[in-house]
């Protein structure tokens, strides 16, 4: 009963580091110790993996959001700054 | 940068030209239209070359320059209603959303899925937009972008993080319409 409440404890603690250091994660950005309790988490939780998925597809497509560009904007520019 | 520190207007406008796309593209995340994002790039440019003398130099001058764009930007972004796609900015994965990540909509680069992207970034409170805009869609690093925000590296990445787990959740909403429609 003890270790049950003591293995769902450390599952709670991890599942929240997990989720608040996702993106550093996947930025590159944490220890070797830290990678891999993300990394053993989402092994283990099926709701970690999938958020840990969908987030890198959502910052993969977040790139694809490029802008249309506008020949014309320096040339206004320039002329503003030329005729004031 | 430094002929035009020292007033050469030639030399600002190389700046332009180097400069003027990509501080469109990130100032038309916060407000109404292209024509208004083309004023405030605009604007920011008129301000810089009026300020150069003020700038100086520590930072590179387009930390500076977007920093006064971004700052307009999103001065006039606070005035409107948001558009209310992204719910709150506190996540709270839903148990039943479907593991869209290999979903073929990314695949065949659908319409609707982008603009549903579109307005989740849109819908963000500005102060958790800036960061994803600079560091997700514009790729500028993390110290850069948290420079021009004047944040902190650990407040940058926490607003960061708040506002992908945010619009990841608004496509998790997205792909559960799909699925019932």
């Amino acid at each position: 009963m003890i270790r049950k409440r003591l293995a769902r404890r450390r599952f709670v603690r991890e599942h929240r580091f997990t989720q608040d250091h996702m993106s550093q994660y996947v930025d590159g950005e944490l220890a070797v110790e830290e990678r891999s309790r993300v990394e053993e988490h989402v092994g283990v939780c099926p709701q970690c993996r999938r958020v840990f998925a969908t987030l890198k597809r959502t910052m993969e497509s977040l790139r694809g959001l490029a802008s249309e560009p506008r020949p014309a904007l320096s040339d206004g520019i320039i002329d503003r700054l030329r005729h004031p | 940068m430094e002929r035009a520190r020292a007033g050469d207007r030639t030399a600002f406008e190389e700046l332009v030209r180097r400069h003027a796309d990509r501080l469109y593209a990130v100032v038309r995340r916060f407000v109404a239209d292209a024509e208004e994002a083309e004023e405030v790039t605009q604007e920011a440019f008129l301000r810089a070359w009026r300020g150069i003398g003020r700038f100086q130099g520590r930072s590179q001058f387009f930390t500076w320059l977007y920093r006064i764009g971004i700052n307009e930007a999103k001065r006039r972004a606070d005035r409107r209603p948001p558009l209310g796609v992204v719910s709150s900015i506190e996540e709270r994965p839903m148990d039943d959303a479907p593991d869209w990540s290999d979903a073929p909509e990314f695949r065949a680069e659908q319409a609707d899925l982008r603009t549903a992207l579109e307005n989740a970034v849109r819908s963000l409170p500005p102060d958790y937009r800036a960061p994803l805009v600079l560091r997700d869609v514009e790729g500028l690093s993390t110290s850069e972008a948290a420079e021009i925000l004047e944040l902190g590296e650990a407040a940058f990445k926490s607003r960061l993080h708040r506002a992908r787990l945010a619009v990841r959740r608004a496509l998790d909403e997205y792909f559960l319409e799909a699925a019932e429609s």
